[in-house]
């Protein structure tokens, strides 16, 4: 990751899927600004789009409608500047983690900086000594580290982030958050992180997109102005995580312009 | 503790005493009937009458010569068969036009019985080593075909995701994501198209052979030679276990990122 100088902005974004009964709206007008070097989060159920939103950010998939850019550029595909983590590691497991993470590289690296980079990434996220282990022999927390790398080898300035905690255990998820902390305050990117998990939100995110479901839109953006190391018992994360709860389970949904 | 599946036995138990114990116990009592004149030795001769014919077919090199012969065949064969089949395989697998032009010729001609060729084979090519070792090439291509075919087509859609992702271009896809996931299967097709490749080479030697361990065998048969005969069978038998056992430590060596090898325990 590289400290990021462009606004990732999202305007009127739909995206509906073909069904045979129909068109399938899964995202209606989704609007967000995610500023340089900002921790964003989006929120929400199974199934609200947010993981779709996140594609479509991505460049895996195209917009049915509106427009996601970066800076000056239109995203209209995959590419380097934006890195991306799946909920699984989907390491290829005929390549050592070393192996795996040097295919992040940029195609036409210098042979010497690549070899650097990757022994200084696979140290960031805690690796070194296990460059050349096969990914059946890594713990899904290991896993999941050495595709981090993999997808911070080509120095992107946005991290999209899939609900990368997901799969993991609940000791691991909270030791791999602060993981996720720590490189990001290294390297001062934009985050984009997908999750379900209202405690892992108001502990890693600047802002919290609160998405609501069928067909996805955003419900509320809450600022989180606590300081870090965050607490998890103090009273003002408390707070905003009860109001993030009612947000989901008491008020009626009206959506943000 | 001993783990349960050993049951407190030693390893060495499973791994080497127990697989031989069912053929040591069938070779006494055919041994003990043969003595006690149970079967006509013009048709069944005793193990130990085929074991001295083995040793004297061996020492003469008449045996190891028909090996040669036959081995040479089968290797011809199937470097052929499995070249083409892997080809084949990754072409249709690769191309969706490919695959939809050519689907129901290989639908068509998959289901044929190798052996409904050796007539054909001889009419086309004569009776010359060719054929014989077309055979073999029909043999072992549709194992290999098929199962790289179902390796590419199976490619996780995920691992494609990563490659697009990660900008990479065609050629760093195919060599890097699309060639090493389908390995396995690819071995799963070498092994059982290696053991079709043997197991046809006395259907291959019917075509008018004058050596290997196929045409030993007919022959043997025509002058009345029952232990011959059972000598060439047996050699069949003990060389196929060889090859799998050796396709499948070639596995292992080469895919050891792979924890769960098709070819499982040797």
């Amino acid at each position: 990751m590289k400290p990021s100088r462009s606004h990732l902005k999202i305007e009127g974004v739909q995206k509906d899927y073909a069904l045979p009964q129909g068109n399938l709206p899964v995202l209606a007008g989704v609007n967000l600004d995610v500023a340089p070097g900002e921790f964003m989060v989006l929120l929400g159920k199974s199934g609200c789009g947010k993981s779709t939103l996140l594609r479509l950010i991505a460049g895996l998939e195209g917009a049915s409608q509106g427009t996601i850019r970066l800076g000056e550029n239109p995203v209209e595909g995959p590419g380097l500047e934006r890195g991306m983590v799946f909920q699984e590691p989907r390491l290829f497991p005929w390549m050592t983690a070393r192996e795996n993470i040097a295919f992040g590289l940029r195609t036409g690296t210098d042979e010497k900086e690549g070899k650097e980079t990757v022994e200084r990434y696979l140290a960031l996220v805690g690796l070194s000594g296990f460059g050349g282990a096969y990914p059946h022999q890594l713990s899904g927390g290991m896993q999941q580290r050495a595709a981090l790398a993999r997808a911070l080898a080509s120095h992107p300035e946005v991290l999209l982030l899939d609900e990368p905690f997901g799969a993991l255990d609940a000791l691991t998820r909270i030791q791999m958050q602060m993981e996720i902390l720590r490189i990001w305050r290294e390297r001062r990117g934009t985050v984009l992180l997908v999750t379900h998990d209202i405690d892992e939100a108001v502990f890693l995110g600047d802002r919290i997109a609160v998405m609501t479901d069928r067909p996805g839109t955003l419900q509320d953006i809450i600022p989180v102005k606590l300081s870090r190391p965050r607490d998890r018992s103090s009273a003002p994360f408390v707070k905003i995580r009860r109001k993030i709860y009612n947000e989901f389970f008491q008020t009626p949904r009206k959506r943000v312009k | 503790m001993p783990s349960p599946r050993t049951n407190g036995k030693s390893p060495l138990f499973y791994r080497l005493i127990l697989p031989l114990i069912v053929p040591a116990l069938v070779l006494a009592v055919w041994q003990v009937l043969s003595d006690k004149g149970f079967f006509r030795t013009s048709i069944l001769p005793s193990p130990l009458a085929i074991a001295r014919t083995l040793q004297s077919l061996l020492l003469s090199g008449e045996l190891l010569g028909h090996l040669k012969t036959s081995l040479l065949r089968v290797f011809e064969g199937f470097f052929i068969g499995a070249a083409l089949g892997t080809g084949l395989g990754l072409a249709m697998g690769l191309s969706r036009f490919l695959d939809r032009a050519l689907s129901l010729v290989t639908g068509l001609l998959r289901p044929i019985p190798t052996i409904a060729w050796i007539p054909v084979l001889i009419l086309w090519m004569g009776i010359d080593e060719g054929s014989k070792v077309t055979v073999i090439a029909v043999g072992s291509f549709w194992p290999v075909f098929m199962n790289v075919l179902q390796g590419v087509k199976g490619t996780d859609p995920k691992y494609l995701e990563v490659a697009k992702l990660l900008e990479k271009n065609r050629w760093v896809v195919l060599t890097r994501v699309v060639l090493p996931s389908i390995l396995p299967s690819l071995f799963t097709g070498l092994r059982v198209g290696l053991g079709i490749a043997w197991a046809s080479v006395v259907g291959a030697e019917l075509i008018a052979a004058s050596s290997g361990i196929g045409y030993m065998i007919m022959y043997a048969r025509e002058v009345s030679q029952p232990d011959v005969m059972l000598v060439g069978v047996v050699t069949i038998g003990l060389t196929g276990l060889l090859m799998d056992f050796l396709v499948v430590r070639l596995e292992q060596r080469l895919l050891k990122w792979n924890p769960h090898p098709e070819g499982g325990r040797a």
